[in-house]
């Protein structure tokens, strides 16, 4: 059939996938550390119906040919890694990384993902552990008895034990940093993981080599801008609706044409 | 026997032809850096010795709107936009060079800066090419300046700057691949004058009111010329049963 109903295709569902990383991003508006996604359109190839500067005559040439284009494709969602707010929560455990870097996180498998979700809990043995019970890399391990938890912004761990009142250094926080945070591949849960694009993780002490600081009793919010994807949504609405209207209207073309003959 | 037939299925083939270009421009509605192509019909005169009639239609593509498209703000840092006239260059597979206006860089592994679509942005000195930094500034002619990782906020470091080119309006043609090109081909050098602003982006310039418009026009220039060859048709029919009495 009509080539036209094609391109409008690839527009209709190259926006039908737009909405969805638009909805994505909109529904993990409250998500601890999370990072919203972008969609990259990209136009798609050119056909030459005529050929610009063919010669008409010996002597003559065309001044321009027929080109036309076969639609658009979403090429790739972009993670964008700009800070979310930092909301103060005052609990102990709670972290934020004011600047680059990542938590380390254990998973059950033996390898690290990585995360910017600092909101972490003691389980029943005294370990370190995100809300989805996996433990923080290097391991930190509250001793019985002590309490009053408090971390430096260099990720330096101390705690007081509660019978003598003596403070204590009960672990490190380490951070790891990527060359190309937005190459990481997105696990869900909050969590990354390093891809060949990301390049190797650096580890490194919170506040030291472009490392941030780690501020306690704070957790980095969702980096989604509502407006902005209100916008977009508006904008995808608009573009899917006209891209069926052209389906329609070329539908309604070749229906006359068999009516009419 | 009229052969008028023919010269009205050009107008409708040729019209359903103009309705695949719109339609691709209102499929790259949202595409970043996107330049409607225009469009018109021409038309191709056949006069023979007889009564001078016969006038096909032709579609054609004359060029790209080059005007900016809408500006919006990303605030990401490596999200560039010209203001006004003028071009980033790109790094083909091939070696040679393209144009564009879509600027969403990213940055790989290896610290170079690629589009979007993963195509080498050009600076002064060939692709370019980023050390880890903290903070990127970027000059209003395309100067990148950064702040390596750890270092003091105020030590900028001058890194590179952005080949940007502005040929003079309609040296410029859309290639098969999306990209521009020069017309009669070959480099560009780069131009001082052209401005560039980071935290935006340039979305496309298609504009769907006067999309839709052509639509719609193109759609009742196509119902014209079968309502001609249905005429052609009966005219046909009505010479045949003349015969057959």
């Amino acid at each position: 059939m009509h080539a036209s109903l094609w391109v409008s295709k690839t527009g209709l569902s190259a926006q039908d996938t737009r909405l969805k990383t638009i909805s994505n991003n909109l529904a993990n508006v409250s998500t601890t550390g999370f990072k919203r996604d972008r969609a990259v359109f990209q136009d798609l190839l050119y056909q030459i119906n005529r050929q610009p500067g063919g010669q008409s005559s010996q002597n003559t040439e065309l001044p321009s040919g027929l080109q036309l284009g076969t639609g658009v494709r979403m090429v790739a969602t972009q993670k964008e890694f700009t800070m979310g707010n930092i909301e103060v929560t005052d609990q102990g455990l709670d972290m934020a990384i004011n600047g680059r870097g990542f938590f380390q996180i254990l998973m059950p498998d033996g390898s690290i993902n990585y995360t910017r979700d600092g909101q972490f809990q003691v389980d029943s043995t005294g370990q370190v552990v995100t809300s989805g019970g996996f433990p923080l890399e290097p391991g930190i391990t509250v001793p019985e008895g002590f309490q009053n938890i408090s971390i430096g912004t260099d990720g330096v761990v101390t705690a007081v034990d509660a019978q003598t009142g003596d403070s204590t250094q009960i672990g490190n926080v380490q951070l790891a940093d990527f060359i190309n945070p937005a190459g990481l591949e997105a696990m869900g849960s909050n969590l990354f993981r390093e891809t060949v694009a990301s390049g190797a993780p650096t580890q490194g002490e919170p506040g030291q080599n472009g490392l941030g600081p780690i501020i306690q009793g704070a957790l980095e919010s969702s980096n989604v801008n509502v407006v902005e994807e209100m916008v977009n949504m508006i904008e995808t609405q608009r573009a899917y609706e006209m891209n069926s209207k052209v389906i329609s209207t070329v539908d309604q073309m070749l229906q006359f044409i068999g009516q009419q003959l | 026997m009229d052969k008028f037939l023919y010269i009205s299925m050009t107008g409708a083939k040729e019209a359903l032809d103009a309705q695949r270009l719109r339609a691709n421009n209102l499929a790259n509605v949202s595409t970043t850096g996107f330049k409607a192509d225009f469009h018109q019909y021409r038309s191709m005169s056949v006069f023979g010795e007889h009564y001078p009639s016969r006038a096909y239609a032709m579609s054609e593509r004359p060029g790209t709107d080059t005007s900016s498209g809408t500006y919006m703000e990303t605030a990401r840092d490596l999200d560039l936009a010209i203001k006004g006239d003028g071009w980033f260059a790109v790094q083909m597979p091939d070696g040679s060079e393209a144009y564009t206006r879509a600027g969403d860089l990213k940055r790989d592994v290896t610290g170079a800066v690629t589009t979007g679509t993963g195509l080498p942005i050009m600076s002064d000195g060939g692709p370019l090419v980023l050390p880890e930094y903290e903070k990127l500034v970027v000059g209003v002619d395309g100067t990148l300046s950064i702040t390596g990782l750890g270092e003091d906020a105020l030590s900028l470091t001058q890194v590179a700057r952005l080949k940007l080119v502005n040929p003079p309006a309609g040296e410029m043609e859309k290639g098969e691949d999306g990209l521009f090109r020069l017309k009669g081909g070959g480099e560009l050098q780069s131009d001082p004058e052209v401005q560039v602003v980071n935290g935006m982006l340039e979305g496309s310039n298609v504009n769907p009111v006067n999309e839709m418009t052509a639509i719609i026009s193109h759609a009742r220039l196509y119902e014209m010329n079968v309502k001609m060859m249905q005429a052609a048709k009966e005219m046909d029919e009505a010479s045949a049963r003349i015969m057959q009495n």
